[in-house]
């Protein structure tokens, strides 16, 4: 019995990750975001910069997931690395972004989430904790984060 | 991820003896069973939060002794003429906290909420505490006023109040720090 309540507990608590560091960024609409505000709804935070290659077509993926799992429980709250505001505005605006892009023009954070490489996505599931971590994804590692994406939300 | 872990051993262990294959008056009682079984762990869950915030205290205790202890508080009046956006604080020239403010904790604010903008140490003596604050003052313009305090720490705890309000003569903010013994 005691093997077996061992073996259950271990099971529910496998799944927990590091809790993700507290922050908040004021956006590019001048509104200050705090991460903790989001407890209990799932969060992808989207590390990117202007000069990124790759992180256009990643703000847009996520844009059309937000659009897709909003309304469940789905956040997603990019973090822009550019020393210049101006540009994050202008090409999240280009890509028609809709969700709130946060200015970490001292880098703060992104050195806290180790964002060494870009485009970086982190997401954050209802309790708080980092789930998982990906890197620029292509068309079979995409099908791996609406797998991961899919557990969170239904968790 | 405590309290799902209970509730998860309290459901496995209300659901054992039906696996174990009860007799069937013992499957009538189960319902009661269950129920007492919540209150237990509703009880056991509550005792868990109790304890968390005696361990809570009992550290404060420890890390910010009433001799040296200092904390500082941001309260807001009416707030009219001044949208807050962030408070930076110095102690003796070195910055101690810097908050940004969400919508969300401007809110509670308005609505006469206190916040606790930072809990340290200073020794006996005279310190200067600086507060700036930014944000939009009258007519959505942008705003950055500071105000400064020359606090004389006692042997007991100094608490102080850094508070927003509004000044309807002059239709502006007004920042003021209030000691409290």
């Amino acid at each position: 019995m005691a093997g077996f309540l061992a073996a259950v507990a271990l099971a529910a608590t496998a799944n927990e990750g590091p809790d993700a560091p507290d922050f908040a960024l004021s956006s590019t609409s001048g509104t200050n975001y705090r991460l903790s505000e989001y407890r209990g709804e799932v969060v992808a935070l989207v590390f990117w910069a202007s000069w990124c290659g790759d992180c256009r077509a990643e703000l847009e993926r996520f844009e059309r997931l937000r659009r897709t799992y909003g309304s469940v429980g789905f956040n997603v709250l990019g973090v822009n690395l550019d020393t210049e505001p101006g540009r994050a505005s202008a090409l999240a605006g280009a890509a028609g972004i809709g969700y709130p892009i946060l200015l970490d023009e001292g880098q703060d954070v992104s050195r806290t989430y180790r964002a060494d490489e870009l485009p970086l996505i982190v997401l954050i599931d209802r309790e708080g904790a980092i789930r998982a971590r990906h890197e620029a994804l292509d068309e079979r590692e995409e099908r791996g984060l609406l797998v991961d994406l899919r557990d969170l939300i239904d968790e | 991820m405590k309290p799902a872990i209970i509730t998860l051993l309290a459901a496995v262990a209300v659901s054992m003896p039906a696996l174990a294959g009860d007799t069937a008056g013992s499957a009538a009682k189960a319902p009661v069973e269950r129920s007492a079984l919540d209150a237990e762990v509703q009880s056991l869950r509550s005792e868990v939060v109790d304890l968390n915030r005696d361990l809570f205290m009992l550290e404060e205790d420890l890390l910010f002794p009433a001799s040296t202890q200092v904390a500082v508080f941001v309260s807001m009046d009416v707030g009219t003429f001044f949208a807050l956006d962030s408070v930076q604080l110095k102690v003796d020239d070195k910055e101690v906290a810097n908050y940004l403010y969400t919508e969300r904790e401007q809110e509670a604010l308005k609505r006469g909420g206190v916040q606790r903008l930072w809990l340290g140490n200073l020794k006996a003596g005279e310190h200067e505490v600086t507060a700036f604050f930014t944000g939009q003052g009258p007519h959505a313009r942008d705003y950055k006023r500071g105000t400064t305090l020359q606090v004389e720490k006692g042997v007991g705890a100094k608490y102080l109040e850094l508070r927003i309000s509004d000044k309807a003569t002059s239709l502006q903010p007004e920042f003021v720090v209030k000691v409290w013994e």
